[in-house]
């Protein structure tokens, strides 16, 4: 009687260990699972910032870039080749046939802002041309990050009553990529 | 007997709680510093340097109202007549024009104010390594962004900079 009385704690003791056991296996788990949650969500995050970092810098690179691209470029029609020039003349034909380019930049908006001389703004098409000052070259309906801009010149043939000659002011051109988020 | 035995259970108790402070301590110091190093920002101010490359090449272009006997001045020609000593078509003083037309042209790109990120600017013009012009305006701070562009003309050389203040 008093064995079996004895068997039956040393059992039950050994269950309390078992059970203490696996309660310490599932929170030394549970802990491994958060930590890990913990250390992915700030990887996540950091991926996603260098992915928006990526794509300001691109973008940046990329309005660089485009002003002296042969679609926006002046090229030798004022005189000698410039640099961080931009054709008006050119840019409001592309304007009508910027379908055809709406992937070819990789960016969700292309904008020219003319800043000096400062107008009123007046938003650009061929009725207007070229009394106004803010041309949306291309405007994908999406979520767009801050616009990243340049300084250019702008340039167009300005016609008076006895000569024709070459105009350029001062303009930005903007672009925004996607949002990410 | 019995006190002996509870006193160094005791003891024992506070070795482990120390013990788990070093660690938590030791763990929480490594997380700050991988998290300082996860969340450092990138720098990109030689892309801000280009900015002011692209403004000085853009302002140079520009042209001005200035006329002589052909056509309407830009910058850098109306530039050049002013270290001639030149005079517009309508009589205006070409100094001046230029002086003129490039404050309005940095004031537009850059306005200074406190509010703004730019609180100072300083637009030199060099012909041959000699002073010609030199616009400034607000504070002059330690943190800047500048560049420079040289040409040639008429057998001078001339070099534009323009400092940005932030």
């Amino acid at each position: 009687m008093h064995t079996m009385v004895r068997i039956r704690r040393i059992t039950k003791r050994g269950q309390m260990k078992i059970q203490q056991m696996s309660f310490m296996l599932i929170a030394v788990t549970f802990l491994f699972i958060l930590v890990g949650i913990f250390f992915l969500s700030i990887r996540l995050y950091s991926l996603k910032k260098t992915a928006t970092n990526l794509e300001e810098q691109n973008a940046m690179l990329l309005v660089s870039k485009l002003a002296n691209s042969p679609e926006f470029s002046c090229g030798n029609a004022f005189g000698s080749s410039r640099t961080s020039c931009v054709d008006f003349d050119k840019l409001i034909v592309l304007k009508d046939r910027i379908s055809d380019y709406s992937g070819f930049w990789g960016v969700a908006k292309i904008e020219l802002r003319k800043i000096y001389p400062g107008e009123e703004d007046i938003l650009c098409d061929e009725k207007n041309y070229p009394n106004c000052n803010i041309l949306k070259l291309l405007d994908k309906k999406v979520n767009t990050q801050p616009a990243t801009s340049n300084f250019v010149a702008l340039c167009r043939k300005e016609k008076t009553e006895a000569i024709i000659y070459d105009k350029c002011e001062l303009a930005l051109l903007m672009i925004s990529s996607e949002s990410k988020k | 007997m019995n006190k002996i035995f509870e006193r160094g259970k005791s003891k024992r108790a506070q070795e482990e709680m120390v013990g788990f402070v070093v660690i938590i301590v030791i763990v929480s110091v490594i997380i700050l510093v991988l998290l300082g190093f996860l969340l450092r920002s990138p720098d990109t101010s030689t892309v801000e340097n280009y900015e002011v490359e692209s403004f000085i090449q853009a302002s140079l272009q520009y042209t001005s109202d200035c006329k002589d006997y052909l056509e309407f001045l830009a910058v850098d020609d109306l530039i050049v007549l002013c270290q001639e000593g030149g005079i517009c078509g309508d009589g205006r003083n070409s100094c001046e024009v230029l002086n003129n037309t490039l404050m309005g042209l940095i004031e537009t790109g850059w306005p200074v104010s406190n509010q703004s990120a730019v609180k100072g600017y300083k637009f030199d013009i060099l012909v041959e390594e000699e002073g010609m012009l030199m616009l400034e305006k607000g504070n002059k701070t330690g943190n800047y962004k500048g560049a420079f562009q040289a040409f040639a003309k008429r057998g001078n050389d001339y070099e534009v900079s323009l400092k940005i203040y932030s």
